[in-house]
C-alpha cells in the first residue's frame, strides 16, 4: 500500500512536469528568422524606394545570353563562338530547335523579371496605402509608374522574340494566364497604353537628371518605349508623336564622342534614355554588380593593361556590315562598332574589292588593346568592349563595371526620321535634320531629302549590334533579302523563335509558333 | 515487500561470503556449430556481478560456493549452473528455438523478438566492424533487405540511406537515428568500434512511436557499455590501409580526340589542335597530333591512406557501469588536393543505481573533426579537359606561382585545367559536436510501473574557412586578389522526453502500456562573411578575416537563423496472449511550428501477430522450429519538409544606381503553406526458422502510400517552383532475408545468407492541369507522371543512327517539314523513335526512359571458420535503375571538350561503324543533344562488397590466460564492381551523374586487442 501511495505522489510530480511541458505549446506559433512581407512596416514611407530598387535590380541583372540571343539573327552580326554553342550558331542561320536551353533561359529570365517588377509595384502600393503625406503619395505614384515602364520594356523584348505571348499585369499569375495568349499587336498596344498610363506620374527629366534614382526611367523613357511599340505596330504617326515629344523637350543631345559613348565616359550621358547600370564601385576588390561581358570579348588579346581578362569570342560583327561601313567611309562608327583581328582583316582583303583597306582598320583599338587571332571569331563587338585601361585598378574581368545602354537619343532621332519617311508628320524635326544630326556627330556629310532606305541604312550604321534593332527592323519591313546574306536564306516562317519545349510542357501555348 | 527482504538477505550473504570466493573459468560454445561464443553475458544470479566471454568464448569470474551463474546470449537458451567445487565450467549453449529470450530495441523500450509484429532487422557488431568507413551506416550496404545505401566517396561525407524506396519528394529521405535512446539526423560522430547492435525499423507500425522524424525509417543504435561487477576490460581496435579509385573512366587520348576534332566539321576545333601542335610540338609517332597526351583522371587521382584507432575501457561495480572511449579516424580523399577528414572522439557513459528504485545515467560524446572538402568540380573538369593540354606549361611565362597549362591559350572557351582550383582553393571545415544526455528512471511500482525522464542536447558547430589564393594562369584563369569566406554555423537541438511504462501479466495475458511526451527545440544560426585581399595570404597563420581589406566586407556579411519547436504525446499498448496472439498499437499526437496551416497531427498504428508454431497443432511439426505470421498497418506524418513560410517573405538586395551600391528588397510572389505528408503503410510478414534452426527466414511485403505528397509545382511564367501538397506516391516491395548456418565438424563451420529486395515506386496521383510535373532542368528533363516512378527520366528514344543518305531520304520523320528538315539530318545523326507513328519527331514522341531507383537489389554473405581462421565474403548489387550520364550530356553547354574513349572509339564515322553513337559532327548538333535514351544508361551493378580474413591468436598462445587476446584482420572493401555504365561509379545518389565523387576500393589491415 505504501508503494502505491508513494506512487500517487510521484504521479502528481509528473503531472506537474507535464504542465510545464504543455505550457511550451505557444512556442509552436513562433516563426524565427523569417521576415514576412506582411510584417514590413509600411508606415515608414521613406522606405518605399526599396521595392523600386528591387525592380531595377531585376531588370539590370541580365543573363549573358539575353542580349546575344536577342541580336544574333541580324545581318549586322554573327553568332561567333565557332565550335561552341552550335545551336546558337544555328539560330543565327535561322535553324531553330526549341529544346535549346538558351531559348528557355531567356523566356524565364524576362518573365521572371516581369513578376518581380509587378511584385515591387504591389509593394509600393502597400506603402502608398499607409502614406499620409502628399509628397509620399505622389512619390508612390511615380514609383509605380516606373515599374510600369520596366514591365513594358520586358514585355517588349519578349514579344519581339516570340510574337504572341501572355500579358502579365499582376502577381496573380493564374488569373493572368486565364486571359490567354495575346497577339503581338495586342501586346504592343498594351505596352503603348501602359506607357500612357505611366507618363503623367513620371519625372519630366533626363534619366541622368534624376536625384532620387540616378539613371532611373523618366517620362522620356516611357515615350521611347511607346515609340518602339508603335514602330512594331507600324503605327508610324504614333512613332512620330512619341519621338517628337522627346525631341521637343530639348533635353537630350548626342554624346559628342561616339567611341566613348559605349565606354565609361559615356555612362549615363545626356544621350541615354535607358541604361542598365553596373559597377564595381571603383574598388579593387569587394562586392560588385557586373554584367558578364566576357562572351563579347576576344578569346585572345594583348591588353594595354596587363592581366586584363580575355573573353569567349561570341557575337561577331558580320563581314557584310564591315564592308557596308567601309563603302560608306563611316570610319568612326566602324572602329567603334567593330574590333578587328589580323585574321579578320586578311579575310576582308581576300575580297578583291577590299584588297587595300583604309589605314584606320587595325587590330589595335584606339586605346591600344591588341586583338589577336582566335578561332572563335574574326571580329569583336566594339560597343560591348571596355578598354583595359578603363578597368578599375585590381579588376580584371572583361568589361567590369561597364554599363549596357538600351535606348539612346540617336535611336529616337532615327525612329522619328523613319516614321516621317513612312508618311507620318511631325513638327518637332524633319527627317533630314534628324538623320543629319546623327551623321554629324560622326563626321558624315549631311543628306537632304532622305528616303526611307537611307534612314534604314543610317539605322544599320548607327545601331548595329544593339539589341537586335536591325533584325527586328528587317522582319517588320519584310526585307528578307537583307537577312538572306552569306549563304543564309530567310523566309517569313523564320521570324519568330519557337516557344521553348519546357514552356510548351507547362503553359497553354500553341505548339507551333510559326 | 517480500522481494525487498530477499534482496537484503542476499546482499547480506554475499557480503558474508567474500572469504569463500573461488575463481572459475571456462569456455562457452554454441551447440549448433561448436564455435566459441564471444560476448556471452555471465551474471551471478541475484547479484549484479557479471562478466562476458572474450573472443574465444572464454571467461573468468570470482564466485562464492553455492551461487548460481547464469549464461545468457542473444538467440540462445539461458543456462544456469550452481557452483559447487568446480574450477572450470564449460558451457554449451543451445539455440533458443523460439528465440523467446531475444530482445529487440524498439522506441522507448525493448520487446521480445518473438512478440514483434513489424519489420525490424538487426545487425550485430561483428558485421559492422568489417566496413572501414567513417560512417557506421555504410556497413549496412547490401546487408538489410529494403535498405538502399548509396556510398559517398568523399572523406567524411555521409552515404545516402533509403529505407523502402522514396516516400517523399521534397523531404529528406534520411532515416532517424536513435543512439542509446537519443535522436539524431546524422551519426557522423560515431565510431564503428563502439557499436553493439544496429536495428533498422522499416514499417510504419514500428516507427510510429517516433513520430514525424521517423518517417524515413528508424535506425536504432546501441553502443557498447560496461556491465555491473565487471572487471575493467581494455580494448584496442585499429586498422590502417589505403584507398584506390576503381573503374576509372577511360577518356579519349590525344589521337582519338584529334580525330574527333578533325571529323567535327568545326574549323575552330581544328585550329585549336594546330595551336596545341605549335605550342607543345608534334608527336613523333603521329605528326598530326600534338606531343601531349594527358590522362586527366590519372593526374587528379591518388592512392589515399585511411586509418582508425580506438581505445577504451568498460566495466562496472556493484551499482555502477561505465565505459570510456577515445577514438581517432583519418582518411585522405583520392582527389589529389588538400582533401581529407580527421576525427577525434571521446565518449563516456555512466549509469548509477542510486537506490534499488532510482537509476540515473549520463552519456557524453565530444566529436571533433576537421574536414577539407574536395573541389568536386575537378571530376567534371577532368572529364572535359582536352588530352592535348598538359598539366604544366613552362612556356606560359606569365603564369604565377605555378605554370599550369591553360586551354584558353589554345583558343578554348575555358581554362579546362582542374589543377588551379585544386591547388589554389582550400576548403576547411571544423565540425565539432557535443552530444550530451542524462536520464533518471524511477520505479514507481517495482517491476510494474516505471517513470523515465531524459533530456538531451546536441550542439554542433561547423566552422568553414574557404580560402582562395591569388594566381595567374591566363586572362581566363586568374584570381587577382585573395579572399576568405568564413562561416560559423551553429545548430542546437534539445529534446526532453518523459515516459511512464506499465508492465503486468494476468495469467497468460502479457501487457505493457507506455505513455509519454516529447518536447523538442531546434535552432540554427548561420553566419558568414567574406573578406578580400588578405595580407600575408601566403601563410596559413594569416588566414583570418582580420587581415582582409576592411573595405571589402560591404555586402559580404550575412546572418540567418531559425528556431522551431515541436511537442508530442504518445502511447503504446503491447499485448500478447499465450505467446501466440500478439497485438501492438500506438498512437501519437504531435504539434510542430513549421506547419502553421495545420499545427497538430495524429497518427495511429496497429500490428497483429500469430505465432503459429506455438499452437498445439504445430507441436509435432518437424519442419518449423518457429513460425510467426505478422501484419501491421500504420500512419506516419512527415516532418522533414522544411519550414513553411505561410506567407510572402522579403529578401534584400543591392544594385548599382549611379555607381553607388544601393539597397532594395523584393517580396516573393509565391509562398509555401504546407501540411505534413501522411504516409500510410501496410506490412505483411513471416518470420520462421526451419531445419533444426539452421535456416532462418524473414519475408516482408509492404505497400506504402504517401498522401498529400509535397511536389514542386512549377509556377508558370516565372522560373520558380512552389511546394504544395498535390500528389500521392506509392512504394511497394518484397523483402526476403534468409540465413543458413551449419557446423560441419569441430574445426569447420559456415554460414551463408542472402537478401533480396524489390521496389516499385510510382506516382499515383498528381493534381496538375497537365497531369504531370516537370522536374530536373529543362535540358535534362525529368518528369512526374501518374503510374511512373518519381523523377522519371523523360525524353526521346534513340532508335539507331542514320547510316547513309538513302536512309535519311527514305525516313518520313527525317523529311518532315516541321522538325527534322530544319535540323538538316545527315548520316551520323540519331534516328528517334516515332512513338505515335505520326511521321513527325516532336514533343509527343517523348517517353519515360527509366528511373534512378533500382527495382531489384540483393546482397549475400558467406562466412567460413576453420579453427582460428574466419573468412567472410559479402556481395551486393542492384538492377533496374538508370543513370543520366550528364557528363556526356553537357555537350549542350560547351562542345569543344574531350569525351570518354568509349564514345570516341564507337562514334559513327561512316556507314556501318556505329548504330548507337552519333558522328563527331553530329555530337555538336542540337538534334543529337536533346534528352534521349542515349544519355540515360543502365545503372545496374554487381559488387564484391567486402572480403575479410581474420585470425584470432588465443591468449594461451601468447603465454597465458592473463595475456591479451589478439585478432588480426585483412579486409578488402569493394574490391570488385562490375557494371556497364560509362562512368566511374554506378553509385549515383539521385541518378544524375555530373560530378559524383567516385567511391574507392579500400584495403586494410586491422588489429583488435582485448585485455
Amino acid at each position: 500500500m505504501k508503494n502505491l501511495k508513494q506512487g500517487t505522489k510521484q504521479l502528481a510530480l509528473m503531472l506537474s512536469f507535464c504542465v510545464i511541458v504543455f505550457s511550451c505549446n505557444d512556442k509552436l506559433e513562433e516563426n524565427d528568422g523569417q521576415l514576412a512581407a506582411g510584417d514590413v512596416d509600411y508606415t515608414i514611407s521613406e522606405d518605399m524606394n526599396l521595392p523600386l530598387i528591387g525592380a531595377y535590380s531585376a531588370v539590370y541583372s541580365r543573363g549573358w545570353e539575353d542580349p546575344i540571343l536577342i541580336g544574333v539573327r541580324g545581318d549586322d552580326v554573327n553568332a561567333g563562338g565557332l565550335g561552341d554553342q552550335q545551336p546558337l550558331a544555328d539560330t543565327d542561320l535561322f535553324i531553330y530547335d526549341n529544346n535549346y536551353w538558351m531559348y528557355n533561359q531567356i523566356w524565364e529570365n524576362f518573365y521572371g523579371d516581369i513578376v518581380r517588377i509587378l511584385s515591387a509595384r504591389e509593394t509600393i502600393q502597400l506603402y502608398q496605402n499607409f502614406a499620409t503625406e502628399e509628397e509620399y503619395l505622389d512619390r508612390a505614384d511615380q514609383y509605380m509608374a516606373e515599374c510600369k515602364v520596366l514591365s513594358g520594356f520586358t514585355h517588349f523584348q519578349m514579344s519581339r522574340l516570340w510574337g504572341d505571348i501572355f500579358i502579365i499585369g499582376s502577381t496573380d499569375i493564374a488569373l493572368e494566364l486565364e486571359n490567354g495568349v495575346k497577339t503581338k499587336a495586342e501586346v504592343m498596344q498594351y505596352i503603348s497604353d501602359l506607357m500612357d498610363e505611366a507618363i503623367p506620374f513620371l519625372p519630366n527629366k533626363r534619366p541622368n537628371e534624376r536625384e532620387d534614382v540616378l539613371g532611373g526611367v523618366t517620362k522620356y523613357t516611357a515615350l521611347a518605349i511607346k515609340a518602339m511599340a508603335n514602330l512594331e505596330l507600324e503605327n508610324y504617326q504614333g512613332v512620330a508623336n512619341a519621338t517628337g515629344e522627346i525631341i521637343e523637350s530639348n533635353k537630350f543631345m548626342l554624346y559628342p564622342e561616339f567611341y566613348e559613348l559605349f565606354k565609361k565616359p559615356g555612362e549615363l550621358s545626356n544621350e541615354s534614355l535607358f541604361e542598365l547600370q553596373f559597377s564595381d564601385y571603383n574598388t579593387e576588390d569587394g562586392a560588385a554588380n557586373n554584367h558578364l561581358f566576357a562572351p563579347f570579348g576576344p578569346s585572345s588579346w594583348t591588353p594595354a593593361v596587363e592581366g586584363a581578362s580575355a573573353g569567349w569570342g561570341f557575337y561577331e560583327p558580320s563581314l557584310k556590315y564591315i564592308k557596308f561601313m567601309i563603302d560608306r567611309g563611316d570610319q568612326t562608327r566602324l572602329v567603334t562598332s567593330v574590333n578587328f583581328t589580323p585574321r579578320g582583316i586578311d579575310e576582308l582583303m581576300m575580297d578583291p574589292q577590299y584588297a587595300s583597306l583604309p589605314n584606320y582598320i587595325s587590330n589595335t583599338t584606339l586605346d591600344g588593346d591588341i586583338f589577336n587571332d582566335y578561332p572563335r571569331a574574326m571580329f569583336g563587338s566594339g560597343k560591348h568592349y571596355l578598354p583595359s585601361n578603363q578597368l578599375t585598378a585590381g579588376r580584371t574581368s572583361y568589361g567590369s563595371s561597364k554599363n549596357l545602354i538600351v535606348i539612346r537619343y540617336a535611336e529616337i532621332l532615327l525612329m522619328h526620321a523613319e516614321a516621317l519617311t513612312q508618311g507620318a508628320s511631325s513638327s518637332a524635326m524633319t527627317a533630314d535634320a534628324a538623320v543629319n544630326m546623327v551623321r554629324g556627330r560622326v563626321g558624315m556629310p549631311s543628306l537632304s531629302g532622305v528616303t526611307n532606305d537611307q534612314v534604314m541604312d543610317e539605322k544599320f550604321a548607327e545601331l548595329a549590334m544593339e539589341w537586335g534593332i536591325r533584325y527586328f527592323d528587317m522582319i517588320r519591313l519584310n526585307n528578307y533579302d537583307e537577312l538572306s546574306y552569306d549563304g543564309r536564306t530567310f523566309t517569313a516562317d523564320k521570324e519568330l523563335l519557337p516557344y521553348p519545349q519546357a514552356q510548351l510542357d507547362l503553359l497553354p501555348l500553341e505548339s507551333d509558333n510559326n | 515487500m517480500k522481494t525487498k527482504i530477499s534482496l537484503l538477505l542476499m546482499l547480506f550473504f554475499s557480503i558474508c561470503s567474500v572469504a569463500q570466493q573461488l575463481e572459475i573459468n571456462g569456455i562457452v560454445t554454441s551447440e549448433s556449430d561448436g564455435m566459441p561464443l564471444p560476448g556471452v553475458n555471465i551474471i551471478v544470479q541475484g547479484t549484479s556481478r557479471g562478466t562476458t566471454t572474450d573472443f574465444d568464448g572464454k571467461y573468468i569470474i570470482n564466485i562464492n560456493r553455492g551461487e548460481q551463474i547464469e549464461f545468457s546470449y542473444v538467440g540462445f537458451i539461458t543456462q544456469t549452473v550452481t557452483v559447487e567445487n568446480q574450477s572450470v565450467i564449460n558451457i554449451v549453449l543451445q539455440d533458443d528455438i523460439a528465440s523467446l529470450s531475444e530482445v529487440v530495441v524498439i522506441g522507448y523500450g525493448t520487446q521480445k523478438k518473438a512478440d514483434v509484429t513489424g519489420a525490424i532487422t538487426t545487425i550485430k557488431s561483428e558485421d559492422i566492424a568489417k566496413t572501414p568507413n567513417s560512417n557506421v551506416v555504410q556497413s549496412l550496404q547490401g546487408k538489410v533487405a529494403g535498405v538502399q545505401v548509396v556510398s559517398n566517396g568523399s572523406p567524411g561525407s555521409s552515404p545516402t540511406i533509403r529505407v523502402r524506396g522514396v516516400s517523399s519528394f521534397r523531404g529528406g529521405n534520411n532515416p532517424l537515428y536513435v543512439v542509446d535512446g537519443m535522436f539524431y539526423d546524422e551519426i557522423d560522430f560515431l565510431d564503428s568500434s563502439q557499436i553493439e547492435t544496429i536495428s533498422v525499423l522499416k514499417d510504419a507500425s514500428s516507427i510510429s512511436i517516433f513520430g514525424q522524424r521517423g518517417v524515413n525509417g528508424v535506425i536504432i543504435i546501441e553502443t557498447k557499455n560496461g556491465k555491473q561487477e565487471q572487471k575493467p576490460v581494455f580494448t584496442y581496435n585499429g586498422f590502417t590501409g589505403y584507398q584506390n579509385a576503381q573503374n576509372v573512366v577511360k577518356m579519349a587520348n590525344a589521337e582519338q580526340f584529334t580525330t574527333m576534332a578533325y571529323e567535327s566539321g568545326s574549323q575552330a576545333d581544328i585550329e585549336f589542335v594546330e595551336n596545341a601542335i605549335q605550342r607543345f610540338g608534334r608527336s613523333r609517332i603521329n605528326p598530326n597530333i600534338p606531343d601531349v597526351n594527358t590522362d586527366w583522371y590519372k593526374e587528379i587521382l591518388r592512392v589515399a591512406p585511411i586509418s582508425s584507432h580506438s581505445i577504451g575501457v568498460a566495466g562496472g561495480s556493484e551499482k555502477t557501469t561505465y565505459s570510456v572511449n577515445a577514438s581517432y579516424f583519418s582518411q585522405d580523399g583520392i582527389l589529389d588536393m588538400k582533401n581529407e577528414y580527421e576525427r577525434f572522439n571521446i565518449q563516456s557513459n555512466i549509469q548509477i543505481d542510486l537506490s534499488d528504485r532510482l537509476t540515473v545515467g549520463t552519456n557524453a560524446i565530444f566529436s571533433n573533426a576537421t574536414k577539407y572538402n574536395p573541389e568536386n568540380g575537378a571530376w567534371f573538369q577532368a572529364y572535359f579537359a582536352v588530352p592535348i593540354l598538359p598539366v604544366f606549361d613552362e612556356t606560359n611565362m606569365d603564369a604565377t606561382p605555378i605554370p599550369y597549362a591553360d586551354a584558353s591559350l589554345l583558343g578554348y572557351r575555358s581554362a579546362q585545367n582542374p589543377f588551379p582550383a585544386m591547388t589554389f582553393n582550400n576548403n576547411q571545415l571544423k565540425i565539432r559536436k557535443v552530444l550530451t544526455s542524462m536520464f533518471l528512471e524511477y520505479d514507481l511500482i517495482p517491476d510494474k510501473l516505471k517513470f523515465k525522464t531524459s533530456y538531451s542536447h546536441d550542439y554542433s558547430t561547423i566552422s568553414e574557412r574557404n580560402v582562395r589564393l591569388p594566381y595567374f594562369i591566363s586572362g581566363q584563369s586568374q584570381r587577382e586578389t585573395s579572399n576568405i569566406r568564413r562561416a560559423e554555423n551553429k545548430y542546437s537541438n534539445q529534446i526532453w522526453d518523459n515516459t511512464l511504462t506499465y508492465t503486468d501479466d494476468f495469467g497468460e495475458h502479457n501487457l505493457t502500456v507506455l505513455a509519454g511526451s516529447s518536447y523538442r527545440d531546434q535552432q540554427q544560426n548561420l553566419f558568414n562573411a567574406t573578406g578580400n585581399d588578405i595580407q600575408g595570404i601566403g601563410l596559413e597563420s594569416s588566414w583570418y578575416l582580420d587581415f582582409a581589406d576592411p573595405t571589402t566586407f560591404s555586402d559580404q556579411v550575412n546572418e540567418i537563423g531559425d528556431r522551431f519547436y515541436s511537442f508530442a504525446v504518445f502511447s503504446r499498448l503491447e499485448y500478447s496472449f499465450k505467446d501466440r496472439y500478439l497485438l501492438n498499437a500506438t498512437i501519437r499526437h504531435e504539434g510542430d511550428g513549421r506547419f502553421p496551416e495545420k499545427l497538430w497531427v495524429t497518427t495511429p498504428s496497429v500490428g497483429l501477430g500469430w505465432v503459429v508454431s506455438n499452437e498445439n497443432f504445430m507441436e509435432n511439426s518437424g519442419l518449423f522450429n518457429f513460425l510467426k505470421l505478422r501484419a501491421s498497418w500504420g500512419q506516419l506524418a512527415n516532418g522533414s519538409l522544411g519550414g513553411s513560410t505561410g506567407t510572402n517573405t522579403i529578401s534584400t538586395l543591392v544594385t548599382s544606381i549611379g555607381d553607388t551600391p544601393t539597397n532594395g528588397f523584393l517580396a516573393t510572389s509565391t509562398f509555401r503553406n504546407l501540411i505534413r505528408e501522411i504516409l500510410e503503410e501496410t506490412n505483411f510478414g513471416i518470420s520462421t526458422r526451419l531445419f533444426d534452426n539452421k535456416l532462418n527466414l524473414e519475408v516482408d511485403y509492404y505497400i506504402r502510400d504517401t498522401k498529400d505528397l509535397v511536389l514542386p509545382r512549377q509556377v508558370p511564367i516565372i522560373s520558380q517552383t512552389v511546394d504544395d501538397n498535390i500528389g500521392e506516391m506509392r512504394n511497394q516491395g518484397l523483402e526476403v532475408a534468409a540465413n543458413w548456418s551449419q557446423n560441419i565438424n569441430d574445426n569447420w563451420s559456415f554460414s551463408v545468407g542472402g537478401n533480396i529486395t524489390t521496389l516499385k515506386n510510382e506516382i499515383t496521383q498528381i493534381d496538375s492541369d497537365q497531369g504531370y510535373f516537370d522536374t530536373g532542368s529543362a535540358a535534362f528533363r525529368q518528369r512526374l507522371i501518374v503510374g511512373e516512378p518519381v523523377n522519371a527520366f523523360f525524353g526521346w528514344e534513340v532508335d539507331g543512327v542514320y547510316q547513309n543518305e538513302a536512309q535519311v531520304a527514305a525516313d518520313p520523320t527525317a523529311q518532315n517539314e516541321l522538325t527534322a528538315i530544319q535540323n538538316q539530318l545527315v548520316p551520323g545523326d540519331f534516328i528517334y523513335k516515332d512513338q505515335n507513328n505520326d511521321g513527325v519527331i516532336d514533343a509527343e514522341d517523348r517517353v519515360v526512359l527509366g528511373s534512378y531507383l533500382p527495382s531489384f537489389s540483393y546482397g549475400g554473405n558467406l562466412n567460413v571458420s576453420y579453427k582460428n581462421f574466419d573468412l567472410s565474403v559479402a556481395v551486393s548489387g542492384q538492377t533496374g535503375n538508370k543513370i543520366l550520364n550528364r557528363k556526356r550530356g553537357e555537350v549542350i553547354f560547351t562542345n569543344d571538350t574531350n569525351i570518354d574513349a568509349e564514345y570516341a572509339i564507337n562514334r559513327w564515322h561512316g556507314e556501318g561503324t556505329s548504330n548507337s553513337y552519333p558522328s563527331s559532327e553530329g555530337r555538336r548538333k542540337a538534334w543529337n543533344q536533346r534528352m534521349s535514351s542515349f544519355f540515360v544508361e543502365d545503372g545496374s551493378y554487381f559488387r564484391v562488397q567486402n572480403i575479410q580474413l581474420a585470425y584470432t591468436i588465443p591468449a594461451k598462445a601468447l603465454g597465458g590466460e592473463n595475456m591479451p587476446e589478439v585478432r588480426l584482420t585483412c579486409t578488402a572493401e569493394r574490391p570488385i564492381t562490375i557494371f556497364s555504365y560509362n562512368g566511374f561509379d554506378p553509385e549515383v545518389n539521385d541518378g544524375v551523374d555530373r560530378q559524383t565523387y567516385p567511391v574507392p576500393a579500400v584495403y586494410t589491415f586491422g588489429i583488435n586487442i582485448k585485455i
